[in-house]
């Protein structure tokens, strides 16, 4: 730093008597952006690991692409301009006319206006909202506790919150637990039979939230909106595997078509 | 060395030597003057890359590759749920602000219990008094319904065509919560008009949040303005409906359709 080679702004070589501050500290190695090995070198710790990561998942970019065959082609797909455009120009009028036709000829009703004082026979939310209304009808199911002389653990909203959070959690944790290329329903018949019970399921629940428009007794309609989402599973299941096992057939036929058995 | 300013790129010189009609001529001079100011060359190569971006040919996708095409596009409609929500959106956010402009949040001017509020008045309004009005609150309300649907509907094609794997988890997450927020935009939407439905449907919605463990009495604050449902709960439900869900929402769908361009669409096999 106190280099006595170094010029003073003012021509004098004098230390004690500088005033301009001294030569910069560091000096900027050149106008390159440092490699990322470069930055590696230079970072401790948390910054030196991403560093060290990105080092590695670029090589792996490299590597597959120098194994990959991928060939790439003038002319490979649909422009964006004018078929893609176009296209999408055509469903979004067709679908905004649709909207505005169902709303000029349904309306909606307005009902009277909101009085504290008196609760309504049905109170409904809309429509999308039945299954999650149905949720709060479950406190029938509400477990009871023999140890708290019968008394239930969780008030009955509590109860129907909770079931919000299972479903929501259930939910969020499909595809941590469903992984793999398969896009098919047929390929995962398990699954696609989950979905279906789950689909049920909602339609079930949002009937019991209108159950005053239903002429069931309630034991049965509560039987019904559990039953009924396994039994759809099951169904679903059993064609699905059914189609494989038809899949399969047509794939085996054609092989021996080709290779007749000797 | 003279003092005279030295241009090293004489432009109008260049321009001069040039054999250009008086239309080139005027087009070029205005270039020049503005790049000179503005540096508009740099902007107009960017134009010029995303011109040639805009109509980038598609790599050869999935479902050409192995000849899928009819089974795709018979299931197409299926694949165009998610931009049908974003149109139904634009749609409702469009009909809403006009409906915002003759919407008063208020449950001022009931005499006696059950009687019309300035809310309920303003909606009586709206569809009575305002030229089109009937017509404008029926489109805000389909709009919303056919957004849900859509929704709904996104999130079935998702899971039964397995789109939601790996690497797309996140973007799976994000879905559950715009699902989860377009619910609580209808139905802080359904509390506006402060009809008899919309006042019990709150009442409920607030004895939901207070039986929270822990949390509760905060959160019945916060959304439902208190215990007893009220101006302040009108007034929330109001903020929460035409300011805090419209930003949080946008911007969640700008992400999710973002990792979706990032990511590619998850095509059938």
């Amino acid at each position: 730093m106190t280099d006595d080679t170094t010029p003073m702004t003012d021509g004098g070589t004098d230390d004690e008597a500088r005033t301009d501050g001294g030569p910069p500290a560091t000096v900027p190695p050149d106008d390159e952006t440092p490699t990322w090995s470069e930055r590696k070198e230079r970072s401790q710790g948390l910054a030196q690991l991403t560093y060290q990561y990105f080092e590695r998942s670029r090589r792996e970019d490299e590597d597959l692409r120098a194994e990959s065959t991928y060939v790439e082609r003038d002319v490979l797909g649909f422009p964006t301009w004018p078929h893609e455009t176009i296209r999408n120009l055509a469903i979004t009028s067709f679908f905004l006319g649709i909207m505005l036709l169902v709303a000029s000829i349904l309306p909606g009703h307005f009902g009277d206006p909101a009085n504290p004082g008196s609760t309504p026979a049905i109170i409904l939310p809309d429509w999308y909202l039945y299954w999650s209304f149905g949720l709060l009808k479950l406190s029938p199911i509400n477990p009871e506790l023999a140890v708290l002389g019968g008394n239930i653990v969780m008030s009955n909203e509590l109860y129907g919150l909770v079931a919000h959070g299972a479903i929501f959690g259930v939910i969020t944790l499909v595809p941590f637990l469903n992984k793999g290329n398969a896009r098919r329903p047929v390929e995962e018949p398990g699954w696609a039979a989950l979905g279906m019970t789950g689909v049920v399921l909602a339609i079930t629940l949002a009937v019991l939230a209108i159950q005053n428009f239903f002429p069931v007794p309630l034991e049965l309609l509560f039987s019904l909106v559990f039953m009924l989402p396994v039994v759809a599973g099951i169904i679903t299941y059993a064609v699905l595997k059914t189609m494989r096992e038809g899949y399969m057939y047509d794939l085996n036929r054609r092989y021996f078509m080709l290779r007749p058995p000797k | 060395m003279s003092l005279k300013k030295q241009d090293d790129m004489d432009h109008n010189a260049w321009l001069k030597s040039q054999d250009l009609t008086a239309i080139e001529t005027a087009f070029l001079t205005t270039l020049i003057w503005l790049d000179k100011r503005l540096r508009i060359v740099d902007y107009l190569e960017l134009l010029e890359t995303m011109y040639y971006r805009a109509n980038l040919q598609m790599p050869k996708s999935h479902t050409e590759q192995y000849d899928l095409d009819n089974k795709f596009w018979y299931w197409y409609p299926l694949y165009s749920l998610g931009s049908l929500s974003i149109i139904a959106y634009l749609l409702a956010a469009v009909s809403g602000a006009l409906l915002g402009f003759y919407y008063a949040p208020s449950t001022a001017g009931a005499a006696a219990q059950g009687d019309p509020t300035a809310a309920y008045d303003s909606m009586v309004m709206i569809m009575t008094d305002v030229q089109f009005g009937f017509m404008l609150r029926a489109i805000h309300r389909w709009a919303a319904q056919f957004m849900v649907a859509a929704v709904f509907l996104h999130m079935l094609r998702v899971y039964f065509t397995g789109a939601y794997k790996e690497p797309r988890e996140v973007n799976w997450i994000l879905g559950v919560v715009l699902i989860a927020l377009t619910l609580l935009f209808g139905f802080s939407g359904y509390v506006l008009p402060w009809k008899q439905l919309s006042f019990w449907a709150a009442q409920i919605g607030g004895e939901l949040a207070l039986a929270t463990p822990i949390v509760g009495e905060w959160a019945a604050q916060l959304l439902f303005g208190g215990f007893t449902l009220g101006q302040a709960t009108l007034v929330r439900m109001y903020i929460l409906h035409v300011f805090v869900l419209p930003f949080v929402v946008t911007a969640l769908i700008a992400v999710h359709v973002g990792i979706v361009w990032v990511q590619g669409i998850a095509e059938p096999h």
